[in-house]
């Protein structure tokens, strides 16, 4: 038996076979030992895609240790795969470590017998480890008899016995997970999870332990979406607006189910466009709303995000990017919606922009949404991604603020989000902002402009005004921000700086960089729109600054948040690490660019 | 909140807020006036009522309105609206939007507003031309007529309205004519009184660049529909040689039979109760066990 602190191992099926849902069982029964996990699910683009084909690979990539982790870290230790073609396909996005194990099921062997043995000698070469085995034929017989599904149990099985963990402390995962299964269905899953926990595929002496550690606060086990959506009902936020789009399209299933128990509402729209619409008219009539979706949702959100600039009647969108332009790659992971939100709509409406790194900030971000929202009285876009929207792991539970009268916010919310509270006399373009039902105090909103009485004014004065005060809103908010969070060293020869779902690789890359005695520094922003001041002063002290994002760039074409950096702070920030692969950015290859990145300085 | 403040009723005077700015002759003005009489006749509160438009000469009605109000973006009025009724239930909605507003490019919103039939009032301008940008074609502009984006002639034949209305659902349909005072408001007031989406159709003039659209000088050309119990009655005092149809306005068949004569007729098409979208869904969350937020968490921990 080896003991483990930290590793990494994936589940590979075909679509539709149950793979992420036996790695749920998994990651729940060793978050309940007090092992820290993250788990990454690999979603196929289409519903259900052809079996055994590349495009059905599917499936859970985890990652598991003693202590805190904060993203999916670099490469697999070890491998479960259905059958010779998902294996081909994942091999080529080479997150494999050294010496890897790969267990691959033979079970489709006799009719790929070429196939296989390419795969197997291409995985040996590569220095691989490959195990095969087969599913025993009474497994076999009861999975037919469930018409081919359960496979994903014996595989659970497999893992389990070689993670070591108690046999009927996982059953009782089963049985939760599956509650509403008929009782002999059940009773034949726990069967092939038997089968498969007693089919001995590695040796004992292979076998893994984690110890985990007795947790000394309550955990909770959260994805990003779920987070945000538990997060706008703790804000306070009572109607929600969408359309459906992936990956954004969980948070409205997690609020259809929760929100009218908490006295809020939730409406599914017949389009993005009119969804946001539903949220300026709730927030016009008082009642704070929320809407989210993915790129192209955003897109078509772009005209009512001016006229709530326009007409100050705040609104919150939340934008789950995903690969794009257009469809894109809407199970994939990126970062490029930035410009469309920072500087998206039309004419110069300034608004805010907040981007999430992980599950405790998708919780908390609506609620500093709503407060800049409402005190500014402006449209707040937050940036999160697909990554971080399926992405669970386990943290603290979270302290709940229950937010209601956002001048009320509770500290602790702000400095998540390193900011301070807002000046109390944020001037408006209109006087009057109150909402129906309040007598004599009638008044018309518009996008037209219009003077501080509210009515419609066409002088150049006037609009230059309007114009002024809700930049000035912008920068009450730019005032407000405290410095970000940093990594390593205050100055020194490298500065890596990112914002959103990078944090995780840049504080472990940061972290592994400065115990190896380099002298870099990280910096990671979730405010991303407007940026605090003086951060001109933080990149002079370090000779060279460059980005990580998930965003295409090269020497003609500078990464979005490169571009921006440069534009705020005249510095000559480069975007050096920035990969639209799709895949979340490996720590070791933010080292690895850094440390070829200083070489190539110093030689110059 | 009721309107129960008696000590200061509602007057005309009330109801104004800055100047309208319309071309002379523009049906507007008397949709604005309409829209004022029938609000004192009903003594609806100011506070309690929002206007909201879209864009277009119509979607400047909320600013001449001393209401709550929005003025909003292109065809998309009923999105907003449908966010009001949400939050704040006690509010009377009153959306306002013209023919190319409605049936262009806000078609998918008035399709689903219709549908959802959730609680308001609904004026479609119709002059059968784009307005506010300088009469281009409409989707009720009559086929030839020449505008800048068709000089040779509108190519397509108009969108009926009122078979659209009726096609998607629509719990109640009339149609009427701004230059006749009192249809125009007994006909708000019949679709103020009904629970739901009250589709109202006007035919308005636009003497600036469609004057051939609706002959206000002869009525001859129209027919009233008339039923003793439910309809609204013909108006003859601003319309003295209109025809006058007995007809019940409770049967669909009957309504998309007769809205083939649309827009030559005029009175309330069609009337049915249907579930109304914005009860049902505060329904639900009021029908709901309330949780206690400090259990928010609770399913969660592990
Ligand atoms: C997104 C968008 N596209 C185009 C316009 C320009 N525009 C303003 S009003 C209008 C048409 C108005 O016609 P209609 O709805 O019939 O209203 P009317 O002016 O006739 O009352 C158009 C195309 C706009 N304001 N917004
Ligand atoms: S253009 Fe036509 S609709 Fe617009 S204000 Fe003038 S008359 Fe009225
Ligand atoms: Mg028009």
């Amino acid at each position: 038996m080896q003991k483990k602190s930290n590793f990494r191992f994936e589940l590979l099926m075909d679509a539709g076979n149950g793979a992420q849902k036996a790695g749920d069982i998994l990651i729940k029964a060793f978050a309940k030992k007090g092992v820290y996990v993250f788990i990454e699910p690999i979603i196929p683009a289409e519903i259900s895609p052809p079996k055994r084909t590349p495009f059905s690979l599917s499936g859970a990539v985890i990652r598991l240790s003693d202590s805190d982790i904060t993203n999916i870290g670099s490469f697999s230790d070890l491998v479960l795969v259905e059958h010779e073609i998902l294996l081909e396909r994942r091999l080529q996005d080479q997150e494999f470590t050294e010496g890897c194990t790969i267990l691959l099921d033979l079970g489709s062997k006799k009719r790929a017998q070429d196939a296989y043995e390419a795969v197997e000698k291409k995985a040996a070469d590569a220095g691989y480890n490959v195990v095969s085995f087969m599913i025993s034929e009474e497994a076999e017989a009861l999975i037919k008899s469930l018409n081919g599904n359960g496979k994903n149990m014996y595989y659970l099985g497999i893992l389990a016995c070689l993670f070591n963990v108690d046999k009927d402390f996982l059953i009782s995962f089963i049985k939760q997970t599956f509650k509403k299964l008929p009782k002999d269905k059940l009773d034949s899953n726990i069967q092939i999870f038997e089968f498969g926990f007693n089919a001995q595929v590695m040796d004992e002496a292979d076998s893994l332990l984690f110890e985990g550690i007795t947790h000394k606060n309550e955990k909770v086990l959260l994805d990003g979406n779920t987070a945000l959506a538990l997060g706008v009902i703790d804000a306070g936020i009572r109607l929600y607006a969408g359309y459906p789009i992936t990956p954004a399209s969980s948070i409205m299933h997690s609020l259809a189910r929760l929100l009218p128990a908490y006295g809020g509402v939730l409406h599914q729209a017949e389009d993005e466009i009119s969804a946001i619409g539903t949220v300026i008219g709730s927030y016009f009539a008082g009642v704070p709303a929320i809407t989210a979706t993915s790129g192209p949702g955003l897109s078509l959100k772009q005209e009512f995000i001016g006229l709530s600039v326009a007409s100050e009647i705040p609104c919150i969108v939340v934008d789950v990017q995903r690969g794009g332009p257009s469809t894109g790659l809407p199970t994939r992971t990126e970062q490029t919606d930035l410009f469309a939100a920072a500087y998206g709509s039309h004419g110069d409406g300034p608004k805010v922009v907040i981007s999430v790194a992980n599950v405790d900030d998708c919780f908390y971000v609506p609620h500093v949404a709503r407060y800049i929202a409402e005190v500014c009285r402006l449209p707040v876009i937050i940036l999160s991604d697909y990554m971080i929207s399926v992405s669970y792991r386990v943290v603290d539970k979270l302290k709940q603020s229950k937010l209601d009268d956002v001048r009320k916010i509770d500290d602790f919310v702000l400095d998540h989000f390193y900011m301070n509270r807002l000046s109390d006399s944020i001037e408006m373009v209109k006087e009057n902002q109150n909402s129906p039902g309040i007598p004599d105090q009638m008044r018309r909103v518009t996008g037209l402009n219009t003077g501080s009485s509210g009515a419609i004014e066409y002088s150049a004065d006037s609009n230059h005004r309007a114009h002024e005060v809700r930049s000035k809103k912008i920068h009450a908010v730019r005032h407000a921000l405290k410095m970000p969070e940093r990594f390593g060293s205050d100055s020194g020869d490298l500065l890596l700086v990112g914002w959103g779902s990078s944090r995780g690789a840049i504080e472990e890359a940061v972290q592994s960089l400065v115990n190896d005695g380099v002298d870099v520094g990280g910096l990671h922003f979730k405010m991303v729109y407007p940026l605090p001041l003086n951060l001109t002063d933080i990149f002079q002290s370090y000779k060279h600054v460059v980005t990580v994002e998930m965003a295409y760039g090269d020497s003609l074409k500078a990464t979005p948040f490169s571009m921006m950096l440069r534009s705020e702070t005249l510095c000559d920030v480069q975007g050096l690490i920035c990969e639209a692969k799709g895949r979340p950015i490996k720590p070791i290859y933010l080292i690895e660019k850094a440390q070829a990145f200083l070489k190539e300085v110093q030689h110059a | 909140m009721p309107n129960s403040d008696v000590v200061n009723p509602v007057t005309m005077k009330d109801l104004k807020s800055s100047d309208p700015r319309w071309c002379t002759g523009c049906g507007d003005y008397t949709i604005l006036v309409g829209l004022r009489k029938f609000m004192v006749q009903n003594q609806i509160f100011r506070e309690n009522t929002v206007n909201i438009s879209g864009i277009g000469c119509s979607g400047r009605i909320p600013h001449y309105m001393n209401t709550y109000g929005i003025h909003s973006i292109h065809g998309r009025a009923i999105p907003i609206a449908l966010g009001i009724a949400l939050a704040k239930p006690e509010l009377k909605l009153f959306i306002h939007s013209g023919d190319g507003d409605s049936l262009s490019i806000g078609g998918n919103h008035l399709l689903h507003g219709i549908k959802k039939n959730f609680n308001c009032v609904y004026l479609l301008f119709d002059n059968q031309i784009y307005g506010l940008t300088k009469s281009q074609t409409s989707p009720t502009t009559r086929q030839g007529l020449p505008t800048p984006s068709h000089p040779s002639g509108a190519m397509i034949e108009p969108i009926n309205p009122i078979s659209f209305a009726l096609g998607a659902g629509a719990s109640f349909v009339a149609t009427t004519a701004e230059w006749m005072g009192n249809h125009f408001v007994e006909t708000l007031d019949a679709a103020f009184k009904h629970p739901g989406f009250s589709f109202v159709h006007i035919a308005q003039r636009c003497p600036k660049f469609n004057p051939s659209a609706w002959n206000f000088q002869d009525s001859s050309w129209l027919t009233f529909l008339v039923d003793e119990q439910a309809g609204i009655a013909a108006d003859s005092k601003s319309a003295p040689d209109a025809k006058v149809q007995s007809y019940s306005p409770h049967s669909y068949e009957n309504a998309m039979a007769i809205s083939k004569d649309v827009p030559n007729v005029f009175g309330l098409v069609y009337k049915a109760e249907k579930p109304m979208y914005d009860k049902l869904v505060l329904d639900a969350t009021k029908n709901q066990k309330q949780k206690d937020l400090d259990d928010l968490l609770n399913d969660y921990i592990i």
